[in-house]
């Protein structure tokens, strides 16, 4: 039952830092404050993956010596979600990078780090 | 005394008010084609609407040659739109989500 | 070609000697004929691959399919789970990986010939933006599907940025920025169907849909639909994030621009069937897609006549056109698919004529702006030669290809009882025309030296245009008149792919 609440709390968790990394990266003018609000929006995203791994009553998925491979199926926790969660680190990594190094780029050019004044529309 | 104008010399007019400016640049030509082109893809657009009932599609073509009228021109208003100006992208990204769960969540 | 099942020896070799060229070439740096033959003969390896490979599966996990009786298979002709992440390489994958590693070959020559600076890193990026490509059309799982999207964005946004200008870098953070969102909703998408479904490959998801009554999740699928499409708009360019991309377009060297639209393309025909044979069945899926095809096909059009540089129109046009692919694939019959792949191969042929002359408009030094380039036709005759077959093939006139693609668009488009979007396909391709020409007689049948001109032509001369670039545009000028006037000789690659994600939407 308990179990069963954390999920819960956990899958709520999720939403609202989905929901809050979006938020900054919408509406915060500051390049580095929506790099950071992407990172939040990343933790919320690899939190909803993990807690859907979750099964009532699961074992450890690791096939022991001795156990038995019929129930196996049906009582491991579903392994996927922290292995997608685990690639989606490596690419939050890649992407922050990718973000910060273009950001000290563009400030070394523009001396400011306002998003409204960085990256407005150019004329062609 | 004032002269008297026929309904041509009121259309004349009414017309030549849309000039805004004197000079020529080499972009013209491709904004009144691309003034025409706009206009005619949203009445293309407004008669899509003939699926739901033909009446429909059909004033909402009228509808959209009278709104046009009153706000030409609108490629300038279209230029700007799709800038790549990073907060106007998201916000139409926005619109267009809101857009889609809208039509696409309407009756569950 | 017979099927082979699991393990097939190409679909490894297509993603590997990508990236090992990528490596190799980095450890060259600064060694420019090294890196040259190096990525020239992993580019005709690749071509070669794609020409000659069987038909078949790779499957990851290794292990084997698990039939209904809880048995064992390796064969992909009887139904059973595959639980497994899995490529596949078919008739289309082996068309469209074919153009692609034809122009891979072109843009590595030139690209080897005028880079010096930085050389081996740009060189790799194009061989990774190769390797995501290949990677999306192959894919039958949405783990690889997410990786693919998520590698390939990041990848553009390094290729761009490595044109060095303030615009360029930030068309990069821009479309980095939103690759972020995007690459989020991917995942979510992700979660989201492995939650419903509880299976990662796509045909093993579409059977439990099929076989499980999910009627109370429909919500939720939709959800995930709408994600997917936020990650099919994104790596299209699709409106609204058409700006971005054709700020990627304008902004990075007209030959990496090839690369990058011929990513965009498969990209946009990869997720579409995907979400076509996942979502297919949904109320208003289909609409929404087709909405969204139709306004990107308009738009990018009517802000390519507003261009004055040649690079830009060019930009738009490609997003235009993108529209026309998906315009398609969204109308969901045999007939619309294999019209929406068609036009993916056609678009990208006929796009990197006109890309590689806008490259070779730039060695002439001038740029290439309407304003300050004209009288080029006495220059480069050929060239002149050159741009108006492409501007005819992208304007859909016969014999060239554009035409047999966009025809059959025009037929699927009126069989599905909507006239509306023949007449947008039509505007497109007169409005591609007018754009083009304008294009094409400033820069090349103009006379008129103004004094835009005159300072123009007083700067810094022409640097000379490289051989293998006429080569490339002779070879792809070819392959555009021959399309044109034997259709069948793509169409019948794509009839099986189009058939099946119709009628057997759980068989890649």
């Amino acid at each position: 039952m308990i179990e069963l609440t954390l999920q819960l709390l956990s899958f709520i968790a999720a939403g609202l830092l989905v929901v809050i990394g979006l938020g900054g990266m919408l509406f915060l003018d500051n390049l580095i404050k929506k790099i950071i609000a992407f990172t939040l929006l990343s933790d919320g995203v690899n939190l909803a993956l993990v807690s859907l791994g979750y099964v009532e009553g699961g074992i450890v998925p690791i096939l022991e010596p001795g156990s038995s491979y019929l129930n196996f199926p049906n009582e491991a926790a579903l392994i996927f979600g922290p292995g997608i969660v685990l690639t989606n680190i490596v690419i939050g990594v890649s992407t922050t990078a990718i973000l910060i190094a273009l950001t000290m780029v563009l400030y070394r050019r523009y001396g400011t780090l306002k998003a409204s004044k960085v990256l407005k529309g150019e004329r062609k | 005394m004032g002269s008297i104008d026929s309904l041509y010399d009121k259309v004349k007019r009414y017309l030549l008010g849309f000039n805004r400016g004197k000079a020529y640049s080499s972009s013209m030509s491709g904004y009144m084609s691309g003034e025409l082109q706009t206009l005619v893809f949203i009445m293309v657009l407004a008669a899509f609407f003939r699926l739901f009932t033909i009446p429909l599609g059909i004033v909402l073509v009228i509808g959209v040659v009278a709104a046009f009228l009153y706000f030409t021109p609108i490629i300038v208003a279209m230029e700007r739109e799709n800038s790549s100006d990073l907060n106007r992208v998201l916000f139409w990204v926005v619109i267009y989500f809101a857009v889609i769960m809208a039509i696409t969540l309407w009756g569950l | 070609m017979t099927e082979t099942v699991t393990n097939l020896w190409s679909i490894p070799l297509l993603l590997i000697i990508p990236i090992l060229t990528a490596i190799v070439v980095n450890f060259l740096y600064g060694k420019v004929k090294a890196i040259r033959v190096v990525a020239i003969l992993s580019s005709l390896a690749l071509f070669a691959i794609a020409v000659i490979s069987p038909y078949g599966y790779h499957w990851f996990t290794g292990q084997p399919a698990v039939l209904l009786n809880g048995g064992y298979t390796y064969s992909v002709q009887i139904f059973a789970w595959r639980l497994s992440l899995e490529l596949y390489f078919g008739y289309m994958q082996q068309i469209m990986i074919a153009v692609m590693s034809l122009l891979l070959i072109f843009v590595v020559a030139i690209s080897t010939k005028v880079m010096s600076k930085n050389m081996g890193t740009y060189i790799g990026l194009i061989f990774l933006i190769y390797m995501s490509s290949a990677a999306i059309i192959m894919v039958n799982d949405f783990y690889h599907l997410w990786i693919a999207v998520e590698i390939g964005s990041l990848l553009v946004a390094g290729l761009v940025a490595a044109s060095g200008e303030s615009i360029s870098q930030k068309a990069a953070l821009k479309y980095t920025f939103f690759s972020a969102i995007s690459g989020a909703g991917l995942a979510i998408a992700l979660a989201l169907i492995l939650g419903i479904t509880g299976y990662p490959n796509v045909s093993d998801a579409i059977v439990s849909m099929h076989i499980n009554n999910i009627q109370g999740m429909q919500g939720i699928l939709y959800v995930a639909f709408g994600f997917l499409v936020l990650s099919w708009i994104y790596a299209g360019g699709l409106a609204p994030i058409h700006p971005l991309k054709s700020d990627v377009y304008g902004a990075s060297f007209p030959h990496a621009t090839v690369m990058l639209q011929t990513q965009s393309k498969l990209m946009l025909v990869a997720i579409g069937l995907i979400i076509l044979r996942v979502f297919g069945t949904l109320p208003f899926a289909k609409e929404v897609m087709l909405g969204i095809s139709v306004i990107t096909m308009m738009v990018g059009v009517v802000m390519a006549l507003l261009q004055t540089d040649f690079r830009w129109t060019l930009a738009y046009l490609i997003i235009s056109h993108s529209g026309l692919v998906t315009v398609g694939i969204s109308l969901g019959t045999i007939s619309g698919i294999i019209g929406g792949m068609f036009q993916a191969i056609n678009d990208v042929l006929y796009m990197s004529i006109l890309l590689l002359c806008c490259e070779a408009i730039y060695y002439y030094g001038k740029g290439t702006s309407i304003k300050s380039v004209s009288g080029m036709a006495k220059k480069a005759p050929w060239l002149a030669f050159a741009a108006v077959v492409g501007a005819f093939a992208a304007s859909g006139i016969p014999p060239f290809n554009g035409f047999q693609s966009e025809i059959i668009l025009i037929q699927a488009s009126l069989a599905s009882g909507l006239p509306e979007v023949a007449v947008v396909i039509l505007m497109v391709s007169v409005t591609t025309f007018i754009a083009l020409f304008k294009s094409i007689y400033c820069i090349f049948l103009k006379a008129d030296s103004t004094p835009e001109t005159e300072q123009a032509q007083s700067r810094q001369g022409s640097i000379p245009v490289p051989k293998v670039l006429y080569l490339s545009l002779g070879v792809l000028i070819v392959l555009v008149v021959l399309i044109g006037v034997y259709p069948q000789l793509a169409t019948d690659f794509l009839n099986d792919a189009a058939i099946k994600v119709v009628s057997m939407p759980w068989v890649p």
